[in-house]
């Protein structure tokens, strides 16, 4: 485990880098990346785990597909809270069926969105 | 009624009908006059106008009128068909109004003030008109002043219902009020009233679709990445192309992708389906109707293995298309094929006796019948499983010894839980227990020790995996003297790999002692689940006794607590799951590690 770098990375302001397996980074606020469920386990700071101490959460995921889960998150938590009345963008337009396959499962192990409780 | 002549025009079939029974335009408009009704101003129908406005006309022996009226009958059935946007609407009806006004220009030149006599229904559609016509030109102007008939036309005299002077009629002529009569300008603006005030814009009306207000209270639901994933593959379900490249990806992750959403369907089934295929497994067909089971044999015509889990909806007539549609098939495994009446097992059965693998849960019609053809046909059956069979019984175990080259048992879970007796069980272990390596006898209630002595150490030579959860009549003891003698002479078992005895209550710690010494070393899968007397010490030694253990559940064994996970942890280099559910006395600090999933963790 490395050190952790002097102060706790628990604020709530912070970024969190996700990069892919060729060598993308994504940043994301840190309220975005904990959308998912695997990636907030990741961040736990219970959890002493690499990526908690270091924000940076590797997704063995290419540039696309990670790019395109990092678009989902934000969507998501900019839209979850929004009011009844407001418009939502559809995001199944932005969707590529080139990568829908890829993604499912990338978004299956990601548990995006985590299921209810 | 008289006409000029007899020819008539192209009328509709409706318009023939009602003229035949009597119903006319004429005959309309009078009972419109006398019932003296105000006609109801709900919908924007068009046709109703045009009803009435040709009524209206052509009321009086008016030939013009009634050429008129069939021209608007004939718009009744158009305008059923275009129920026409808003625009289109608008458009008709001031041509429509400009027809009026032509109209009501020759009226005017044969016969004065009969505008004034007009009916009240005609008034509802003036009305309704005014905003259209204010648009409209000079020539339709004229005929506003002879629509409001409560009014004289303009330049007429008119004697003042207040100060009875004369006066000539204008466009700014009021009312007087109380009626009857019209005041002269003097009296109107004596009265407070401004003539030149423009008339107030009448009001619009709302469709009453506009005006109800719904509430909704359903709440939105944000769609999952998954399910939008799911959604995308879908539609492009067909164009194989657009979906990038399926070779490189695991199809079984995406199978098992689907399941998990529960949204394999018969159009996104299809991307596991190929000529080629000689394994297929859907974990979760709950979607799939039983053309889809047929459609599924049709496109997989070679498969020599299939497994589909809550296959519910499948029914005899996908059975007995199976018969013929997948002759290859080998080994079948099903989850829920509550349907499939037994004709359908026969036929199935009988049509495959290469059959290696039979495995089915969960059938309640499955019978001795089925048993017996099973037994009779695929002799070479190497894998049987029947579980959760409602008619299971003993007579059913004579037909299991017939299988020489089992591999795989397992008569779990019967439908009764004392269906199947010791007897009849040791009986068949004399039979078949020599090639087994995987035996599963869970939830019969009625094996006890003795099975173990007789049916499982004088007979097993191979076996690797033993479950046996739900045997309440298991002893600690008795378990204990069983694995402490397994191995001497005349049994020859190698230890076990994986064993299950969850949820035998009496089981402890002389038991768990006895049995890690026998298997201990390769034990690679352990289910203590329920085993609540087990010491703590006996828990303990686990972590030293088992370093192949890769999965673990020590559920509701009652003395588990840290310490021990902190073994397990440090010991078990292969660890990876490791349930606790129930285990009290687990903290928050118990020792964890990267790549075991810990399950059950509950603290207050």
């Amino acid at each position: 485990m490395s050190a952790n770098q002097g102060k706790p990375s628990a604020s709530e302001n912070d970024w969190i880098r996700i990069t892919s397996n060729d060598g993308f980074s994504f940043l994301v606020p840190r309220k975005v990346a904990v959308v998912s469920g695997t990636l907030k386990n990741m961040l736990s700071t219970e959890s002493n785990f690499a990526e908690a101490a270091s924000n940076t959460c590797p997704m063995s995921e290419r540039g696309v597909i990670v790019e395109k889960i990092c678009e989902y998150l934000t969507y998501k938590a900019l839209y979850e809270k929004a009011p009844p009345k407001e418009e939502i963008p559809d995001f199944l337009e932005r969707l590529a069926p080139e990568i829908s396959l890829e993604l499912l499962m990338a978004a299956d192990y990601y548990d995006v969105p985590p299921p209810l409780p | 009624m008289s006409r000029r002549n007899n020819v008539r025009g192209p009328t509709s079939a409706l318009t023939e009908f009602l003229r035949e029974s009597g119903i006319t335009p004429t005959t309309i408009a009078r009972r419109a006059r006398t019932r003296e009704v105000p006609q109801p101003v709900a919908g924007p129908s068009n046709t109703g106008q045009d009803d009435e406005d040709g009524g209206g006309e052509g009321g009086e022996e008016n030939a013009n009128g009634d050429d008129e009226q069939e021209y608007a009958s004939d718009k009744l059935d158009e305008s059923d068909e275009e129920e026409p946007a808003p625009k289109k609407r608008k458009l008709s009806k001031a041509a429509e109004a400009k027809l009026k006004a032509k109209e009501k220009a020759k009226q005017k030149a044969k016969a004065k003030g009969k505008g004034k006599a007009k009916g009240k229904g005609g008034d509802d559609d003036d009305f309704e008109d005014d905003e259209e016509d204010e648009e409209e030109d000079a020539y339709t102007a004229l005929s506003k002043m002879w629509k409001d008939p409560s009014k004289p036309p303009v330049g007429n005299f008119e004697e003042c219902a207040k100060c009875r002077k004369q006066f000539t009629v204008t466009k700014y002529t009021l009312a007087a009020n109380p009626p009857p009569g019209y005041l002269c300008h003097a009296c109107a603006k004596a009265s407070g009233n401004d003539p030149f005030k423009k008339p107030a814009a009448p009001k619009r009306r709302k469709p009453a679709a506009d005006k109800r207000n719904v509430v909704h209270f359903e709440e939105r639901r944000f769609p999952s990445l998954s399910s939008l994933c799911i959604q995308v593959i879908t539609k492009h379900i067909d164009d194989v192309e657009a979906l990038g490249d399926i070779g490189g990806l695991n199809l079984d992750e995406i199978s098992k992708s689907l399941a998990r959403n529960r949204s394999l369907t018969a159009e996104n089934a299809q991307l596991f389906y190929d000529v080629a295929n000689t394994k297929l497994t859907l974990y979760d067909a709950t979607n799939l109707l039983p053309s889809a089971f047929c459609t599924l044999a049709s496109l997989n015509p070679n498969l020599t293995d299939l497994r589909l889990d809550f296959c519910g909806r499948m029914e005899c007539s996908v059975m007995e298309s199976w018969a013929t549609g997948l002759p290859n098939l080998k080994r079948l495994e099903l989850l829920g094929p509550f349907l499939v009446r037994i004709p359908a097992w026969l036929k199935f059965i009988k049509s495959h006796p290469q059959l290696e693998g039979f495995l089915i849960t969960q059938s309640p019609r499955f019978d001795l019948e089925c048993m017996q053809a099973l037994a009779n046909t695929c002799k070479a059956l190497t894998e049987l499983r029947l579980k959760e069979i409602g008619k299971i019984h003993d007579d059913f175990l004579i037909f299991v010894k017939k299988f020489k080259k089992l591999t795989y048992l397992e008569l779990s879970y019967p439908g009764v839980p004392d269906a199947l007796s010791e007897d009849a069980l040791i009986d068949m272990m004399a039979s078949v227990g020599k090639g087994l390596t995987h035996l599963d006898l869970s939830s019969n209630t009625q094996l006890t020790d003795g099975f173990l002595y007789e049916g499982i150490k004088p007979f097993a030579t191979q076996l690797s995996t033993l479950i046996l959860a739900k045997t309440p009549e298991l002893t600690d003891a008795g378990v204990a003297e069983f694995f402490n003698t397994w191995g001497d002479a005349g049994t020859d078992n190698p230890p076990l790999t994986y064993l299950d005895m969850s949820r035998n209550h009496q089981l402890g710690s002389k038991a768990l002692d006895a049995l890690l010494q026998h298997s201990g070393n390769n034990l690679i899968y352990l289910n203590i689940n329920g085993w609540k007397a087990a010491s703590q010490d006996s828990l303990k030694s686990i972590a030293a006794a088992c370093p192949e253990l890769t999965c673990l559940d020590m559920g509701w064994c009652r003395e588990v607590d840290d310490w021990i996970v902190k073994e397990l942890m440090e010991q078990c280099d292969k660890m990876r799951e490791l349930k606790v559910w129930g285990c009290q006395r687990i903290t928050n600090n118990c020792p964890r590690r990267r790549n075991v999933a810990m399950q059950g963790v509950c603290t207050i």
